[in-house]
């Protein structure tokens, strides 16, 4: 069976380090890190530096032409910025999104909202509206509705790894033959909800992430958004869009080892790398970049790390973790890190692991030296999630 | 290719059938639970652990796997190409309440990072996987309500890789812990050869849970 | 510490969730993870909020739990030391 190949014809993001494709670019070449003190989220935890997106609900509203007092989600204004720079970059119309798919991954959903106005809910009815913005659902239709009616819209929910669990769905369907366009990706806003959970778990760094390194702390939660439009190479082509970059392989696998830790040998990574390099057709020594899930806890770093060590062997390519810039934007971070591979392919150049100063013992040690000026064929993007939801991408660069 | 019915269970607060025998229960609600467990399970003690979302989706697995007679673990290449898709509608609306709660109060702050876990709706997934060492895809959609046709497509993408054999597929919701509905069936290969004859067995199936 | 030993067993089970476990059937001396209880490192964060909601101690490294939860006796005698409440 001949596979439909599927090709990246627009993205948008919107994160900690810039609020467009090129913003975002302009901070990875200058190694800028978008991580620092507590801004925009009302909580007592000030003492946590994140990743905030910075912009305010109002700002964003503003900017998407909301009517002040519609109800909508921090999550949801995130999400529409960033997928209207992706619609835009892959010249697509409201008519055209008739035809399209939209996948979408988030977790947290409207909670920014729900925990603002619990009591409320409780109590009495003054913010009732905001009751239907809760859950993940209705989220990705706030999304998607601004722009269009898509053909069809469906929500994943997998954790940290749900935007790029959202990114293979949209290439099954696209390789089904179910739809010829798919929009894809995740959103996911700063909540004190899951603040305060990953305090509890204790995984929250007190200082600037250091992911890989010997001393690392933990992570530093970030927010963002990121969409990217897949495409069939042969209605790309027919209407004469540009590829950005092709999606030639991918693989989900579960570590089947703990509710939220990873295990020591990396078995769900190892296999889901393993599998999105046979589905690409490629060996370890041809991909030239890892953008790694590298959160900067001590137990994904170390379990990475075997992962990566046993799939590449001597062959390890440069490894950076660009949470060290955007913070773990957790739900969104597959698909912001796949919009940063797309960006590294496009502009030759591999991506810094800030702020990373000792190497850990039997630990990879990522890259440090901002490159320029490499042709990069092929770059690996890691996404794992708590329940063991390990996901890996491959993305080519087109002629 | 002859015609074969999907293997299922179903169970609901106060309801709880294998291939459409009703299985006779004395408790209702979070305690039905822990009773199917103590009766046909017994041997997880982290079943208690697991919040309802999990607690359902576990005790529905475990009844349909034994109903089927499946060995438990299979070989490596078996463990490698059973996945898991489950859907819901409320994802995971019941942890998240529990987990508020824990944070809710200034005078009593203390967050549980137990019930913060089982606020992923995946959680679910990672729980049947670790009980049965499966290394295949796993993945959690939110729909609105149950809609069959949106769930054999779903299951007939998962199938797109070339390592999938099976599917461990189901719905589970739980926005109360003494209300919860799932169905777990598993799901070949052949079955999404034809999706709109899996989307008639899976409404089938959700008949039997809404009896 | 007699009494703050079986508080302490009942305490656990309670937040632990551990169902079937009565204060008799836990060892003193057996440790509480791995064998023994079979305890992991969720458990090990809850055992961090028991100790600060029910006795006032604040523990900021999780890698100390694994000194003090070592077994009930080393629990209730670190808990005895230490208490604001």
């Amino acid at each position: 069976m001949s596979q439909r190949s599927v090709l990246i014809t627009g993205c948008g993001i919107v994160s900690a380090i810039g609020q467009d494709c090129g913003q975002v670019l302009d901070s990875l070449l200058q190694v800028r890190t978008g991580v620092g003190p507590l801004k925009y989220l009302k909580t007592e935890h000030t003492e946590f530096p994140v990743g905030e997106v910075k912009l305010s609900d109002e700002e964003m509203e503003r900017m998407m032409n909301i009517a002040p007092g519609t109800p909508t989600t921090r999550t949801a204004l995130m999400g529409m910025i960033a997928l209207h720079e992706a619609l835009g970059e892959a010249k697509l119309s409201r008519e055209d999104l008739k035809e399209c798919g939209f996948v979408n991954g988030t977790t947290v959903g409207g909670m920014d909202k729900s925990e603002q106005f619990y009591l409320d809910f409780i109590e009495n009815d003054s913010r009732n509206a905001y009751i239907s913005t809760h859950d993940c659902g209705s989220c990705s239709e706030m999304i998607a509705d601004r722009f269009g009616r898509f053909k069809m819209i469906t929500t994943i929910s997998t954790a940290c790894s749900s935007a790029a669990n959202a990114i293979e769905m949209a290439a099954d369907m696209i390789r089904l033959g179910e739809a010829d366009i798919v929009v894809a990706g995740g959103s996911e806003c700063i909540t004190k909800f899951h603040l305060n959970g990953f305090n509890s778990l204790m995984i929250l760094d007190h200082n600037q992430c250091r992911p890989f390194d010997a001393e690392r702390a933990g992570l530093n939660l970030g927010e963002g958004a990121a969409f990217v439009v897949l495409e069939e190479a042969g209605h790309a082509a027919a209407r004469n869009a540009r590829a950005l970059a092709r999606l030639s392989g991918y693989g989900n696998a579960c570590d089947a080892f703990h509710q939220t830790a990873s295990s020591p040998d990396g078995e769900g990574a190892y296999l889901a790398m393993s599998k999105a390099l046979k589905e690409a057709g490629l060996k370890p020594s041809d991909i030239d970049y890892v953008n790694a899930h590298g959160t900067g806890t001590p137990n994904n770093d170390e379990s990475e790390s075997q992962a990566m060590m046993r799939v590449f062997g001597k062959d390890l390519p440069p490894v950076s973790s660009t949470k060290s810039m955007t913070g773990h934007t957790t739900s969104a971070s597959g698909a912001i890190e796949t919009v940063i591979c797309i960006l590294a392919l496009r502009n030759g150049f591999i991506p810094v692991n800030y702020a990373f100063e000792h190497p850990m013992e039997n630990g990879i040690v990522p890259n440090m030296d901002l490159q320029k000026g490499c042709k990069l064929r092929h770059v690996l993007c890691n996404s794992f999630g708590f329940g063991g939801n390990d996901s890996s991408l491959v993305l080519s660069a087109v002629e | 290719m002859e015609s074969r019915g999907l293997d299922f269970v179903v169970l609901n607060q106060g309801f709880v059938s294998v291939n459409g025998r009703v299985l006779e229960h004395e408790a209702e609600g979070n305690a039905l639970l822990s009773e199917l467990y103590r009766g046909h399970i017994g041997d997880w003690p982290k079943f208690f652990k697991m919040d309802t979302l999990s607690k359902a989706g576990f005790v529905a697995t475990e009844l349909l796997l034994k109903e089927i007679g499946e060995p438990r673990c299979g070989s490596e290449e078996f463990i490698r190409s059973r996945a898991i898709v489950l859907f819901g509608s409320t994802a995971s609306l019941c942890a998240d309440r529990n987990y508020q709660e824990t944070i809710q109060d200034k005078d009593n702050y203390y967050p549980s990072p137990a019930l913060f876990v089982y606020t992923l709706p995946n959680i679910v997934t990672g729980e049947i996987a670790i009980r049965n060492h499966w290394r295949g895809e796993s993945s959690f959609y939110v729909l609105e309500t149950p809609d069959v046709e949106q769930m054999a497509f779903h299951l007939a993408c998962a199938f797109q890789d070339n390592d999938t054999e099976s599917i461990l597929a189901g719905w589970v919701d739980s926005t109360m812990n003494d209300d919860f509905q799932a169905f777990m069936t598993v799901i070949r290969k052949e079955d999404v050869a034809d999706v709109d004859r899996l989307a008639a067995q899976l409404q089938l199936i959700i008949n039997d849970l809404n009896n | 510490m007699e009494e703050l030993i079986l508080k302490l067993k009942q305490e656990i089970i309670e937040v632990l969730n551990l169902e079937d476990v009565k204060p008799e059937d836990i060892d003193n001396d057996a440790p509480l993870f791995g064998e023994g209880l079979g305890l992991d490192s969720i458990d090990a964060l809850e055992l961090i909020v028991l100790m600060e909601k029910n006795y006032g101690i604040k523990l900021q490294d999780p890698a100390k739990g694994k000194e003090i939860f070592k077994s009930i006796n080393v629990m209730a005698d670190f808990i005895q030391k230490n208490r604001t409440r």
